[in-house]
């Protein structure tokens, strides 16, 4: 029986109240009335519960928010997907140069910083008249999505067994045919795992709904829980109840996805 | 998209009070040739005032001759919503701004008219106050935007009961300010709260309107905004930053400002929990404390004008602030459909409706009215504060425009925080 | 179930004879996400090139205006202090997050229980977008209402925005506060991948936990290290929604961090031209970096590492 590893417990404690410090005082806050935080501070136990914060935010523009959000990560999932497994079969199976070249590319593509290319980005949309729609999100966040999930997908497909490709074509199976029948069967938790990705990156996404668009009509979670530090007179419970409510979608999907979520980030660096 | 750009904006057009205001559509305006009349999209912030001009728009659209058609635009990011419209050649015919620089930037280009220009409207401007009309006018004078909202000016603001319990009274002038620094400071009170933090720091540029304005008179920030060489080494600039850099030291914004944020309500909590007993800041406050507490605001907010500094050269009833927002009319809109709706602005109907809203108009017909105010007593002492002023300078960051106005406030962030001497203050503006 | 299937179509018709080139999807299949990813990602890569040689406001139409844009951008002293803040905001983080993020992802890797519920919490700042945590954040720190004013003993008066070194200390902690979860979760997965064989054959030779650490997991974490190093690197040179939150550029222009600057320039000065050489900069910089650190661990590596992602 080896001896316990006191050092080791020490640091997992002080980590542990850099997490859950700050933590606590997000959550106690937002169940206390706002009163009671000005003259508290946030660290204080909480002596009044209250739903009151919750609701107002529910009252206001936030579920609109969120509604805008799901849409937008749900149509960056589909635009993803419709795009990258083409790209990834013809990449795995299409064989010759022209295949690794576009994987290349792609692979290159990984490189490419969204920040970076941000002024032209704007200039397109703005050019296509999208602007301020929910297309202009949707777009790039799709187009930056595609390199990491060709990766992936192809690193999928590439586990296939190579013979049940061949028996498929030789049967004489069309590649779409392949595509439906073999490819995509088998290839579900790759594209569970590029779906689970992109809807996260898509609902965490900032700066692409903070330079393309604009109005309540379109505007996204992130950027309605930046407009609270700029937006009224901050009322803090308020603003951590809305904290809260942004991260119920991203807890639901670690909470039913979480296997293949870990199991995707855990691949990073283990192969 | 700057942060204090739409803070201020915010604020300022009293969106404190806009927390459940439905949104609106705004699609794109007509671009068509420009007949005399015809219908004309508008462009507006959207906040409570849209109620007001919405029931003007409907009584204007009854009589004929051309309709007007509102558009509330959401405040974020407002101008630059506008900017992309006009460069797109979806323009809308008439919008609203807050005047100055972005304003003048469309006049230079021609994308907006003469209001005078316009047939019937030879005479409109001279129904308002005449020290709101210069920010939305050009440098040499011509209007280019008509009022259309109430008027913002920046005063100091107090808590009552603080004052009372140490028995003192509001400053009236700075070395009155300068001894109540030490007296709230034995009190363990913060004399004046401050929201230095950065996306904050137009709270700071108040107070550097106001000095340079008391000491050197409302020419010296004329010669800087019309870019004069070496306006800014205006020696009441330097001697404002030196006022600057003395209150500082003395404590009189406490040692914590540089991290306190107005957006994140740091300031103004500091007040009305009397920890702090003033704060400089723009007419707005009193929503903004309403909203946290409507009894506070009511009994215990105090205000006076920015007090004078003796042996100053400007006029201690100048004022530093948002003097309104306008109207501006583009080239191409139907003239003579544009000319009669600005002319509604100054209905009886509409200014009696932006005072019911809590607004203080800017018309010369809106004594009477503010009779009828939610608050009178607030309102007549606003209104009176630009009836009187001779001057009413813009804030100088919405003046200036982005460009000069970024690296002016880190600098003077940084004279605030003692990073500047205010000489090195002066250089770096200059140098701009 | 489909899977079975698609066995049994296999194996009956492996049986067959057929054209073998016939039913490989050709290049024609990649040429949607081809062209949509060129769209969004390639042509912009060109374009900001493009752009940093005009003169945009955003209003009119770009105009070319020659070399202005980059003769400006080597004499401003702005752009050059922001390198600098840039580079320090990097190597804080860096450090600080990969030391902690491969301590925790090591510790979380063993398979003690309370490691496992420890764990869930561990991870928590990753269910947080960016922004919700720096807002988050912004209202913690506030000196007067906020965590500083019950700690003084830890924070004095709490001015931690107010002062260049407080600020840049304030955004490495947010800034690791949200990000080591994710670093230590990558970590964790390589940690767990090593073979236990390599420890019970130290354990044998007597090497202490130190000495295993250094010895055995420190060597089998170094792609994982390259992967979340690069994903670091990358990150710090363009995200700015840390500091656009929290401290907006300030105090001064002391965190105008090269991506902040470049989004000021473009988004609120509309200086579009110009800002496009700043962001060709970190165009540059970061692909120099990605490409290097590919190159250091060989392309196959860095092809398969990232595969999981």
């Amino acid at each position: 029986m080896r001896r316990p590893n006191y050092l080791a417990g020490l640091g997992s404690l002080i980590w542990l109240a850099v997490i859950a410090v700050p933590l606590y005082a997000v959550i106690a806050t937002a169940f206390r009335p706002s009163s009671q935080y000005v003259d508290d501070g946030p660290l204080a136990l909480p002596s009044q519960f209250t739903l009151d914060n919750f609701a107002t935010v529910l009252a206001g523009n936030f579920p609109r928010y969120v509604g805008n959000t799901l849409f937008v990560a749900a149509a960056t999932v589909v635009v993803v997907l419709v795009l990258a497994v083409p790209v990834a079969y013809s990449v795995v199976r299409g064989g010759g140069r022209s295949s690794s070249r576009i994987f290349r590319l792609f692979l290159l593509g990984l490189a490419i910083p969204a920040q970076a290319v941000i002024i032209p980005v704007f200039l397109i949309i703005n050019r296509l008249g999208l602007y301020d729609t929910y297309w202009a999100v949707i777009l790039p966040t799709a187009a930056f999505a595609l390199p990491v999930s060709v990766l992936v997908l192809a690193g999928g497909m590439r586990d296939i067994n190579a013979e049940l490709f061949e028996a498929i074509e030789l049967d004489g199976a069309s590649p779409g045919r392949a595509l439906w029948h073999l490819v995509i069967p088998l290839s579900r938790s790759s594209i569970a795992t590029v779906a689970v990705f992109t809807a996260l990156n898509a609902w965490n996404g900032f700066l692409f709904p903070l330079i393309l668009t604009q109005s309540a009509e379109t505007r996204m979670v992130t950027l309605g829980i930046y407009d609270y530090i700029g937006q009224y007179q901050v009322n803090p419970p308020q603003v951590f109840a809305a904290i809260l409510l942004s991260a119920v979608p991203i807890l639901a999907i670690y909470l039913f996805a979480r296997r293949s979520l870990v199991a995707g980030l855990a691949g990073a660096g283990g192969k | 998209m700057n942060r204090s750009r739409w803070t201020r904006t915010l604020f300022a057009s009293g969106a404190a009070l806009a927390v459940a205001v439905s949104a609106t559509g705004c699609g794109g305006g007509s671009t068509e040739a420009s007949s005399p009349t015809g219908d004309a999209s508008f462009w507006t912030l959207q906040d409570p005032t849209n109620t007001v001009q919405q029931a003007g728009i409907d009584a204007f659209n009854e009589t004929g001759d051309g309709t007007v058609t509102l558009d509330a635009v959401p405040s974020d990011g407002y101008l630059d919503k506008l900017r992309v419209s006009m460069g797109s050649g979806q323009a809308p015919d008439m919008f609203f701004s807050w005047g100055g620089g972005p304003m003048r930037e469309y006049a230079e280009a021609d994308r907006i008219v003469d209001i005078a220009s316009l047939p019937g409207a030879e005479n409109l401007a001279d129904q308002f106050l005449p020290s709101v009309l210069q920010a939305g006018s050009s440098d040499d004078g011509t209007v280019f935007g008509i009022p259309c909202r109430g008027t913002q000016p920046v005063f100091l603001f107090y808590n009552k009961q603080v004052f009372a319990d140490a028995g003192v009274e509001p400053p009236t002038t700075m070395s009155d300010l300068q001894d109540l620094v030490g007296t709230f400071q034995d009190r363990g009170i913060t004399p004046i709260a401050l929201a230095g933090e950065s996306s904050s720091s137009w709270t700071e540029l108040m107070w550097l309107s106001y000095l340079t304005d008391r000491i050197g008179g409302p020419e010296v920030f004329q010669r800087i905004e019309s870019g004069e060489e070496d306006a800014w080494r205006d020696p009441a600039v330097l001697q404002a930053a030196e006022t600057i850099q003395d209150l500082v030291d003395s404590g009189a914004f406490g040692t914590n400002f540089g991290s306190v944020g107005y957006g994140a309500g740091g300031s103004s909590t500091l007040v009305s929990s009397g920890q702090a007993a003033m704060q400089l800041m723009g007419s707005w406050e009193y929503a903004v404390q309403q909203e946290a507490s409507a009894d506070f605001a009511a009994n215990g907010l105090g205000y006076v004008p920015f007090p004078a500094v003796e042996g100053g050269a400007g006029d201690p009833d100048n004022i530093v602030g948002n003097p309104t927002n306008y109207v501006s009319v583009t080239s191409g809109a139907p003239s003579q459909t544009a000319a009669d709706y600005l002319e509604t602005l100054t209905s009886d109907e509409y200014v009696q409706g932006l005072v019911d809203l809590g607004e203080v108009p800017v018309t010369a017909n809106a004594e009477e009215a503010l009779a009828s105010a939610p608050n009178p007593d607030y309102a007549r002492f606003q209104f009176d504060l630009v009836a009187n002023a001779p001057t009413f300078t813009q804030s100088w960051d919405q003046a200036l425009g982005f460009e000069i106005a970024t690296p002016m406030l880190a600098a003077l962030q940084e004279l605030f925080n003692g990073q500047q001497t205010p000489e090195q203050f002066v250089d770096t503006v200059a140098a701009i | 179930m489909t899977s079975l299937t698609a066995a049994r179509a296999g194996r009956r018709s492996a049986e067959r004879r057929a054209d073998p080139s016939q039913g490989r999807p050709g290049v024609l299949w990649a040429l949607p996400g081809l062209l949509f990813f060129g769209i969004f990602a390639i042509v912009p890569m060109v374009g900001v090139l493009y752009l940093s040689f005009t003169d945009w406001d955003g209003l009119n139409v770009p105009s070319l205006i020659g070399l202005d844009n980059w003769t400006e951008f080597f004499s401003d002293s702005t752009v050059l202090s922001s390198t600098v803040v840039t580079f320090v905001l990097l190597i804080g983080n860096l450090v600080a997050q990969t030391i902690a993020a491969v301590l925790l992802g090591a510790w979380s890797a063993g398979p003690q229980r309370n490691r496992a519920i420890l764990s869930s919490i561990f991870f928590i700042p990753l269910v947080l977008s960016i922004a919700a945590a720096a807002v988050m954040w912004r209202q913690l720190l506030d000196p007067n209402f906020g965590v500083p004013s019950k700690l003084e003993w830890l924070f004095g008066d709490g001015n931690l925005l107010g002062t260049q070194t407080g600020a840049i200390a304030c955004l490495i902690a947010v800034g690791s506060w949200q990000y080591i979860p994710f670093h230590a979760l990558l970590y964790q997965g390589a940690a767990r991948a090593i073979p236990r064989s390599l420890y019970e054959a130290a354990e044998i030779d007597g090497a202490g936990r130190y000495r295993q650490f250094r010895a055995i997991t420190l060597p089998q974490l170094r792609n994982t290290m390259v992967t979340s190093m690069t994903f670091m690197i990358v990150g710090g040179l363009t995200a700015f929604e840390i500091v656009l939150v929290l401290t907006n550029g300030g105090p001064g222009s002391d965190t105008t961090i090269l991506p902040f600057l470049m989004y000021r320039e473009a988004f609120q000065s509309y200086n579009m031209g110009y800002a496009s050489t700043i962001a060709v900069l970190l165009l540059v910089l970061s692909t120099a970096v990605s490409l290097v650190l590919v190159r250091l661990t060989g392309y196959d590596r860095m092809k398969s590492t990232l595969e999981g992602v």
